[in-house]
């Protein structure tokens, strides 16, 4: 008995000090905030990586949180503003400069530098340079993929579009009141039109760029009243206001009216392929190249350390970032997420192997990639949501009053100034 | 130690001082979770801040928050929508929720079912009733517009929440929808407190229905009615999530409160110093408004 006692003793004793000396960090808790908790594919992805983390850290827990998208921003604000925020930052690519600005994120160059991350060709990653310190690593940037119903163009005689004009062709050719009852029910294309300015500003950005038009020039001087800009602001008006798109939906039915063959053709970034996957007209829809040059894309989501934590969870967070950065975990990210990894050294083998189209989807992040597309415009960064929801109304204001876009733009130009100026 | 005894709050004179404790946690409770960040809304209101931090040091105090606002033609066209929604939402919600009050009060088969239905809509939660409303009178495949068309009142399409009128029209649906039944609760509960001998004694002197409505049911209601008007009026000024889910205020602002008006400034824009100005004066109005209200009817209430 007393031998158990002892041996019981000594088994306890060897275990805690074990633990002891593997891990300094015991009972440590990081916290980590995402919206992308429960988004199919990424949500795998972040278990995966913090599952990762925690064995190599034992002892040190992740608290993972979600957040809505909708509501993220305020709480990421809320949470900093009130000195309470997150370990490992997890932000929109849009967002994030407000944070630096504030000072809230630490500058990641010594950490880059220490560790020798190498972000040579590192998809999107000059987003996160901010006031000449690198304040975040890009986590993805996307480019848009065209998707279009074979079957509906066939039916309507459209050929497959490799250009606007082929595109406003296809669209009205496909825009029907298939059951007679006076309703259109089957669209040429589909956009987002009931969300907020960032969205709206995207979906009209595939047709701006395609123009030649740009918000800024590299200098961040507003450049919006351009021929350029006008000619992509009258695609934008005859699309919506000839109905070629249903209105007031989200990203999310226009996407799922895709999958289930009610819209002919869709400009979207891949995430549209997941959900086409699951639609009924999944047989007869097939992806291809943009027909818009260059294809619209950006950069998504960032990964950041709060600049207020304890130096300790600094580094436990750069550990952290380190595994989700590291190549295999990169090729991970691009097989479970069918998503282009930023990564150029990831493998993307296994990704192929599940997405028959996984090429067209890596090329239209190159392409957008080498032709520096961001929905976000230099210069306006700061104030990207004030300027996306200007241009939104102004948008909006030309439809519904059928104005000249040649005036719109001129009211964009100075409502844009305005901001950038206070 | 002696100090309690000493207080004797059991006598006569010190009864009112165990009152004033008995209400001191409640009272230090609303100060900490309302009079405070009152007090610092109306101090950031008064400086020139994006993002607040209560550790940072305080900017310098300026009144340009205020000039800015007053000189904004969006705060005007926010402060004319929220006075447009509160005065057509609340009269209709009167209307509708006194009407079936009054007809759910009547003795008939499923009057019970009736009552049930009535308050049904109070009891969805606002974000659902969205949902539902949205797919109605969505553009493109809404119901609405299905009926419209199929009985000749449309010729095509309507959009609804793509043309401000539209969207405004949508928005007061969903909103006296949502708050007709709390009228109508609140006025049943002040019908079945009207004694039966006021209606029987008034059908002997040969009141006609539409008499013994106006001399008696509105008069005896008054009380419960004065408290519905002002509690439905300060729902519909402060009403949030209605509007943000459905339009967002939008389409060019058309739908845009003074309580959105707050929230795009402070957590689209981060202007938070400009977002507490607009704060603090729809605070003031809305204290205005109550003071009318409850003033208007001081021994009813």
């Amino acid at each position: 008995m007393k031998l158990r006692k002892l041996a019981l003793a000594g088994m306890t004793a060897l275990a805690l000090a074990g633990v002891a000396a593997t891990s300094a960090f015991a009972d440590t808790t990081l916290k980590f905030v995402s919206w992308q908790k429960d988004e199919p594919g990424y949500r795998d992805w972040w278990a995966s990586v913090i599952s990762a983390f925690e064995k190599q850290h034992p002892g040190v827990k992740i608290e993972w949180t979600k957040v809505e998208r909708g509501a993220y921003s305020d709480t990421m604000t809320t949470l900093f503003a009130g000195g309470t925020p997150p370990d490992i930052v997890h932000l929109a690519s849009f967002e994030y400069q407000k944070f630096a600005d504030n000072g809230w994120l630490e500058d990641l160059g010594p950490y880059i530098e220490k560790s020798k991350l190498n972000l040579q060709g590192w998809a999107g990653q000059e987003t996160c340079n901010w006031k000449g310190q690198t304040d975040c690593i890009m986590m993805l940037y996307t480019g848009f993929v065209f998707g279009y119903n074979e079957d509906l163009l066939n039916k309507a005689g459209a050929k497959v579009p490799t250009n606007y004009q082929e595109f406003l062709d296809a669209a009205r050719k496909t825009t029907r009141d298939v059951n007679g009852d006076g309703i259109p029910d089957q669209f040429g294309t589909g956009h987002e039109t009931k969300g907020g300015g960032g969205q709206y500003l995207t979906e009209m950005m595939n047709y701006t760029l395609d123009a030649g038009a740009q918000f800024t020039d590299q200098n961040g001087k507003v450049t919006i009243d351009t021929p350029q800009m006008v000619e992509g602001l009258t695609r934008w008006k005859t699309i919506v206001k000839d109905g070629l798109t249903p209105r007031d939906l989200t990203s999310a039915d226009t996407r799922q009216l895709f999958a289930d063959g009610r819209i002919a053709m869709k400009l979207d970034g891949p995430q549209l392929y997941p959900i086409v996957q699951k639609g009924k007209a999944r047989d007869q829809i097939k992806f291809g190249k943009d027909p818009f040059t260059p294809p619209m894309g950006g950069s998504s989501n960032v990964l950041a350390i709060a600049a207020e934590i304890p130096d300790d969870h600094k580094q436990l967070v750069w550990d952290f970032i380190q595994i989700a950065t590291s190549d295999p975990f990169q090729s991970s990210f691009a097989a479970m997420t069918t998503s282009p990894a930023p990564d150029p050294r990831a493998d993307i083998a296994e990704a192929r192997k599940k997405v028959a189209d996984f090429d067209t989807i890596v090329e239209a992040a190159r392409s957008a990639s080498a032709a520096h597309v961001d929905r976000l415009p230099k210069g306006l960064e700061i104030q990207f949501n004030e300027f996306a929801t200007m241009m939104m109304n102004e948008a909006k204001r030309m439809i519904i009053n059928d104005l000249d876009p040649k005036d719109v733009a001129k009211t964009m130009q100075a409502k844009a100034e305005a901001i950038q100026n206070q | 130690m002696h100090i309690l005894p000493r207080l004797d709050l059991a006598r006569p004179s010190r009864r009112h001082w165990l009152g004033y404790l008995l209400l001191a946690p409640a009272v230090i409770l609303i100060a900490f979770l309302i009079v405070y960040p009152l007090f610092i809304s109306l101090e950031i209101s008064f400086q020139n801040v994006g993002i607040v931090r209560l550790d940072l040091p305080h900017k310098p105090f300026t009144l340009s928050n205020y000039t800015r606002l007053f000189a904004s033609p969006d705060f005007w066209n926010a402060a004319w929508v929220t006075l447009k929604l509160v005065v057509i939402v609340t009269a209709a919600c009167f209307v509708i929720g006194l009407g079936t009050a009054l007809l759910v009060n009547q003795r008939f088969r499923g009057r019970s079912v009736a009552r049930v239905l009535i308050a049904l809509p109070w009891a969805v939660p606002e974000v659902i009733a969205v949902v539902i409303f949205s797919w109605m009178f969505d553009s493109s495949f809404g119901l609405v517009n299905w009926l419209a068309i199929q009985f000749h009142l449309s010729s095509g399409m309507i959009a609804w929440l793509s043309s401000p009128a539209g969207a405004f029209f949508v928005i007061c649906v969903v909103m006296i929808w949502k708050g007709y039944p709390f009228v109508s609760i609140m006025a049943l509960a002040g019908l079945q407190a009207i004694p039966d001998d006021y209606y029987n004694a008034a059908r002997v002197d040969g009141a006609s229905a539409w008499q013994r409505l106006l001399n008696i049911t509105l008069p005896s209601l008054m009380p419960v009615l004065g408290v519905s008007l002002v509690l439905s009026m300060l729902w519909v000024f402060r009403d949030f999530s209605i509007i943000y889910t459905m339009t967002g205020g939008g389409p060019l602002h058309a739908t845009q409160t003074l309580s959105l008006m707050t929230y795009e400034q402070a957590f689209s824009f981060f202007k938070m110093g400009y977002a507490s100005a607009i704060g603090i004066v729809t605070l003031i109005i809305c204290i205005i408004a109550s003071r009318l209200m409850m003033g208007r009817a001081p021994d009813n209430l």
